[in-house]
Protein backbone atom coordinates (compact mmCIF):
# COMPACT_ATOMS: atom_id res chain seq x y z
CA UNK A 1 0.00 0.00 0.00
CA UNK A 2 2.75 2.39 0.95
CA UNK A 3 4.66 1.49 -2.22
CA UNK A 4 1.62 2.22 -4.33
CA UNK A 5 1.24 5.66 -2.73
CA UNK A 6 4.87 6.44 -3.43
CA UNK A 7 4.49 5.49 -7.09
CA UNK A 8 1.44 7.72 -7.46
CA UNK A 9 3.26 10.68 -5.95
CA UNK A 10 6.21 10.13 -8.27
CA UNK A 11 3.94 10.27 -11.33
CA UNK A 12 2.36 13.51 -10.11
CA UNK A 13 5.76 15.04 -9.53
CA UNK A 14 6.88 14.11 -13.04
CA UNK A 15 3.66 15.60 -14.42
CA UNK A 16 4.33 18.90 -12.66
CA UNK A 17 7.84 19.05 -14.09
CA UNK A 18 6.69 18.88 -17.73
CA UNK A 19 7.23 22.31 -19.27
CA UNK A 20 4.19 24.11 -20.67
CA UNK A 21 4.06 26.42 -23.66
CA UNK A 22 2.15 29.67 -23.74
CA UNK A 23 0.70 30.18 -27.21
CA UNK A 24 -0.58 33.37 -28.83
CA UNK A 25 -2.94 32.78 -31.77
CA UNK A 26 -3.56 35.11 -34.70
CA UNK A 27 -6.79 37.05 -34.87
CA UNK A 28 -8.04 39.73 -37.26
CA UNK A 29 -8.62 42.38 -34.57
CA UNK A 30 -5.50 42.94 -32.48
CA UNK A 31 -3.06 45.42 -34.02
CA UNK A 32 0.50 44.24 -34.59
CA UNK A 33 1.98 47.12 -32.62
CA UNK A 34 -0.30 46.31 -29.70
CA UNK A 35 0.65 42.61 -29.68
CA UNK A 36 4.34 43.60 -29.63
CA UNK A 37 3.72 46.05 -26.79
CA UNK A 38 1.85 43.45 -24.71
CA UNK A 39 4.61 40.83 -25.16
CA UNK A 40 7.18 43.40 -24.01
CA UNK A 41 5.08 44.35 -21.01
CA UNK A 42 4.18 40.85 -19.80
CA UNK A 43 7.43 38.98 -20.50
CA UNK A 44 9.92 41.84 -20.36
CA UNK A 45 11.13 41.06 -23.91
CA UNK A 46 12.99 43.73 -25.85
CA UNK A 47 11.24 45.16 -28.90
CA UNK A 48 13.22 43.05 -31.37
CA UNK A 49 12.27 39.75 -29.73
CA UNK A 50 8.66 40.78 -29.17
CA UNK A 51 8.33 41.92 -32.82
CA UNK A 52 9.76 38.60 -34.04
CA UNK A 53 7.22 36.64 -31.99
CA UNK A 54 4.41 38.92 -33.15
CA UNK A 55 5.38 38.33 -36.80
CA UNK A 56 5.33 34.57 -36.15
CA UNK A 57 1.78 34.93 -34.85
CA UNK A 58 0.82 37.00 -37.89
CA UNK A 59 2.47 34.79 -40.51
CA UNK A 60 2.15 31.30 -39.02
CA UNK A 61 -1.10 31.73 -37.12
CA UNK A 62 0.45 31.03 -33.72
CA UNK A 63 3.65 31.38 -31.76
CA UNK A 64 5.07 29.86 -28.59
CA UNK A 65 5.84 33.02 -26.65
CA UNK A 66 6.98 31.45 -23.37
CA UNK A 67 7.81 28.00 -21.97
CA UNK A 68 8.12 26.98 -18.34
CA UNK A 69 6.36 25.81 -15.22
CA UNK A 70 2.62 25.22 -15.52
CA UNK A 71 1.52 27.64 -12.81
CA UNK A 72 3.41 30.51 -14.40
CA UNK A 73 2.23 29.50 -17.85
CA UNK A 74 -1.37 29.75 -16.63
CA UNK A 75 -0.66 33.14 -15.08
CA UNK A 76 0.87 34.46 -18.31
CA UNK A 77 -2.03 33.11 -20.36
CA UNK A 78 -4.45 34.91 -18.08
CA UNK A 79 -2.41 38.12 -18.43
CA UNK A 80 -2.48 37.81 -22.23
CA UNK A 81 -6.23 37.20 -22.25
CA UNK A 82 -6.70 40.18 -19.93
CA UNK A 83 -5.11 42.19 -22.75
CA UNK A 84 -7.61 40.52 -25.11
CA UNK A 85 -5.10 38.40 -26.97
CA UNK A 86 -6.20 34.91 -28.01
CA UNK A 87 -3.88 32.83 -25.85
CA UNK A 88 -3.72 29.23 -24.66
CA UNK A 89 -1.35 26.79 -22.98
CA UNK A 90 -0.24 23.32 -23.95
CA UNK A 91 2.29 20.76 -22.75
CA UNK A 92 5.63 21.24 -24.42
CA UNK A 93 6.45 18.39 -26.83
CA UNK B 1 4.03 60.89 -24.87
CA UNK B 2 0.98 63.06 -25.38
CA UNK B 3 -2.76 62.84 -25.05
CA UNK B 4 -5.41 62.28 -27.69
CA UNK B 5 -8.19 64.85 -28.15
CA UNK B 6 -11.39 63.82 -29.87
CA UNK B 7 -13.47 66.80 -30.93
CA UNK B 8 -17.18 66.00 -30.94
CA UNK B 9 -19.19 68.36 -33.12
CA UNK B 10 -22.67 67.49 -31.91
CA UNK B 11 -25.11 64.87 -30.68
CA UNK B 12 -24.39 62.52 -33.61
CA UNK B 13 -20.73 62.35 -32.62
CA UNK B 14 -21.57 61.71 -28.95
CA UNK B 15 -23.91 58.97 -30.10
CA UNK B 16 -21.13 57.43 -32.19
CA UNK B 17 -18.79 57.49 -29.19
CA UNK B 18 -21.47 55.82 -27.06
CA UNK B 19 -21.69 53.10 -29.69
CA UNK B 20 -18.29 51.86 -28.39
CA UNK B 21 -20.15 50.57 -25.32
CA UNK B 22 -23.20 49.34 -27.26
CA UNK B 23 -21.00 47.42 -29.72
CA UNK B 24 -18.77 46.00 -26.97
CA UNK B 25 -21.74 44.29 -25.27
CA UNK B 26 -23.54 43.33 -28.48
CA UNK B 27 -22.28 39.76 -28.62
CA UNK B 28 -24.38 37.07 -26.95
CA UNK B 29 -21.28 35.63 -25.23
CA UNK B 30 -18.92 37.64 -23.05
CA UNK B 31 -15.39 38.31 -24.31
CA UNK B 32 -13.67 36.33 -21.54
CA UNK B 33 -15.88 33.36 -22.39
CA UNK B 34 -14.98 33.63 -26.08
CA UNK B 35 -11.25 33.94 -25.31
CA UNK B 36 -11.49 30.77 -23.20
CA UNK B 37 -12.36 28.82 -26.37
CA UNK B 38 -8.61 28.81 -27.11
CA UNK B 39 -8.00 26.48 -24.14
CA UNK B 40 -8.18 22.98 -25.64
CA UNK B 41 -7.53 20.76 -22.63
CA UNK B 42 -10.97 19.78 -21.26
CA UNK B 43 -9.98 19.62 -17.60
CA UNK B 44 -8.07 22.87 -17.75
CA UNK B 45 -10.91 24.55 -19.67
CA UNK B 46 -13.35 23.66 -16.88
CA UNK B 47 -11.09 25.23 -14.26
CA UNK B 48 -10.50 28.22 -16.53
CA UNK B 49 -14.23 28.80 -16.94
CA UNK B 50 -14.78 28.54 -13.21
CA UNK B 51 -11.89 30.67 -11.93
CA UNK B 52 -10.41 32.85 -14.66
CA UNK B 53 -13.33 33.82 -16.90
CA UNK B 54 -15.33 35.63 -14.16
CA UNK B 55 -12.25 37.63 -13.12
CA UNK B 56 -11.45 38.62 -16.70
CA UNK B 57 -15.07 39.53 -17.37
CA UNK B 58 -15.03 41.79 -14.32
CA UNK B 59 -11.97 43.60 -15.68
CA UNK B 60 -13.56 44.04 -19.11
CA UNK B 61 -16.76 45.40 -17.56
CA UNK B 62 -14.71 47.89 -15.51
CA UNK B 63 -13.04 49.18 -18.70
CA UNK B 64 -16.42 49.76 -20.30
CA UNK B 65 -17.86 51.40 -17.18
CA UNK B 66 -14.94 53.83 -17.09
CA UNK B 67 -15.20 54.78 -20.76
CA UNK B 68 -18.99 55.11 -20.56
CA UNK B 69 -18.67 57.46 -17.60
CA UNK B 70 -15.93 59.53 -19.30
CA UNK B 71 -18.00 59.96 -22.47
CA UNK B 72 -21.13 60.85 -20.50
CA UNK B 73 -19.27 63.41 -18.37
CA UNK B 74 -17.73 65.05 -21.44
CA UNK B 75 -21.09 65.06 -23.23
CA UNK B 76 -22.84 66.68 -20.26
CA UNK B 77 -20.17 69.39 -20.07
CA UNK B 78 -20.99 70.37 -23.65
CA UNK B 79 -24.75 69.68 -23.37
CA UNK B 80 -24.32 67.29 -26.26
CA UNK B 81 -22.77 69.99 -28.44
CA UNK B 82 -19.27 70.88 -29.59
CA UNK B 83 -16.51 69.87 -27.23
CA UNK B 84 -13.41 67.82 -26.60
CA UNK B 85 -12.93 64.38 -25.14
CA UNK B 86 -9.44 63.69 -23.84
CA UNK B 87 -7.64 60.37 -23.66
CA UNK B 88 -4.65 60.86 -21.38
CA UNK B 89 -1.81 58.33 -20.95
CA UNK B 90 -2.91 56.97 -17.56
CA UNK B 91 -6.36 56.18 -18.99
CA UNK B 92 -5.23 55.01 -22.44
CA UNK B 93 -5.10 51.28 -21.64
CA UNK B 94 -8.73 51.32 -20.51
CA UNK B 95 -9.76 53.25 -23.63
CA UNK B 96 -7.79 50.92 -25.87
CA UNK B 97 -9.35 47.92 -24.13
CA UNK B 98 -12.91 49.23 -24.52
CA UNK B 99 -12.35 49.94 -28.22
CA UNK B 100 -10.87 46.48 -28.61
CA UNK B 101 -13.88 44.92 -26.92
CA UNK B 102 -16.13 46.72 -29.38
CA UNK B 103 -14.08 45.51 -32.36
CA UNK B 104 -13.86 41.95 -31.01
CA UNK B 105 -17.63 41.83 -30.56
CA UNK B 106 -18.26 43.21 -34.06
CA UNK B 107 -15.83 40.67 -35.49
CA UNK B 108 -17.59 37.85 -33.60
CA UNK B 109 -20.97 38.98 -34.96
CA UNK B 110 -20.07 39.88 -38.56
CA UNK B 111 -16.86 37.94 -39.32
CA UNK B 112 -15.20 40.73 -41.34
CA UNK B 113 -11.74 39.14 -41.28
CA UNK B 114 -8.73 41.26 -42.31
CA UNK B 115 -10.04 44.71 -43.29
CA UNK B 116 -8.18 44.80 -46.64
CA UNK B 117 -10.23 41.78 -47.74
CA UNK B 118 -13.61 43.44 -47.14
CA UNK B 119 -15.57 44.60 -50.19
CA UNK B 120 -17.38 47.52 -48.58
CA UNK B 121 -19.80 48.11 -51.48
CA UNK B 122 -21.13 44.56 -51.28
CA UNK B 123 -21.91 44.66 -47.58
CA UNK B 124 -25.57 44.89 -46.48
CA UNK B 125 -26.46 48.19 -44.79
CA UNK B 126 -26.29 47.01 -41.17
CA UNK B 127 -22.98 45.25 -41.73
CA UNK B 128 -21.62 48.28 -43.57
CA UNK B 129 -22.36 50.52 -40.57
CA UNK B 130 -20.74 48.01 -38.24
CA UNK B 131 -17.66 47.83 -40.46
CA UNK B 132 -17.33 51.64 -40.56
CA UNK B 133 -17.55 51.83 -36.76
CA UNK B 134 -14.96 49.08 -36.46
CA UNK B 135 -12.64 51.03 -38.75
CA UNK B 136 -13.23 54.21 -36.73
CA UNK B 137 -12.41 52.39 -33.47
CA UNK B 138 -9.31 50.94 -35.13
CA UNK B 139 -8.16 54.42 -36.21
CA UNK B 140 -8.54 55.65 -32.62
CA UNK B 141 -6.54 52.66 -31.37
CA UNK B 142 -3.77 53.30 -33.89
CA UNK B 143 -3.53 56.95 -32.86
CA UNK B 144 -3.43 55.93 -29.19
CA UNK B 145 -0.71 53.37 -29.82
CA UNK B 146 1.42 55.86 -31.70
CA UNK B 147 0.93 58.97 -29.60
CA UNK B 148 -0.38 58.07 -26.14
CA UNK B 149 0.69 54.56 -25.13
CA UNK B 150 4.36 54.49 -26.15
Amino acid sequence: MADSDTLTLTRQSTELDVPWNVIVHDDPVNLMGYVTMVLMKIFGYDEKRASKLMMEVHQLGRSVVWTGQRERAEMHTQQLQAHQLKASIEKSA
Amino acid sequence: MGALRIDAEGEADWHLLNMIITDAVSCDRGLADRLADAIDDRELADDWNEWVVPELEEGFEAELAFVKMTIETARQETSGGVGPLWVVPREAQRWYGALNQARMALEARYHFGPSDGVDFEKLPLEKRGAFMRSQFYCALQSAMLEHVMR
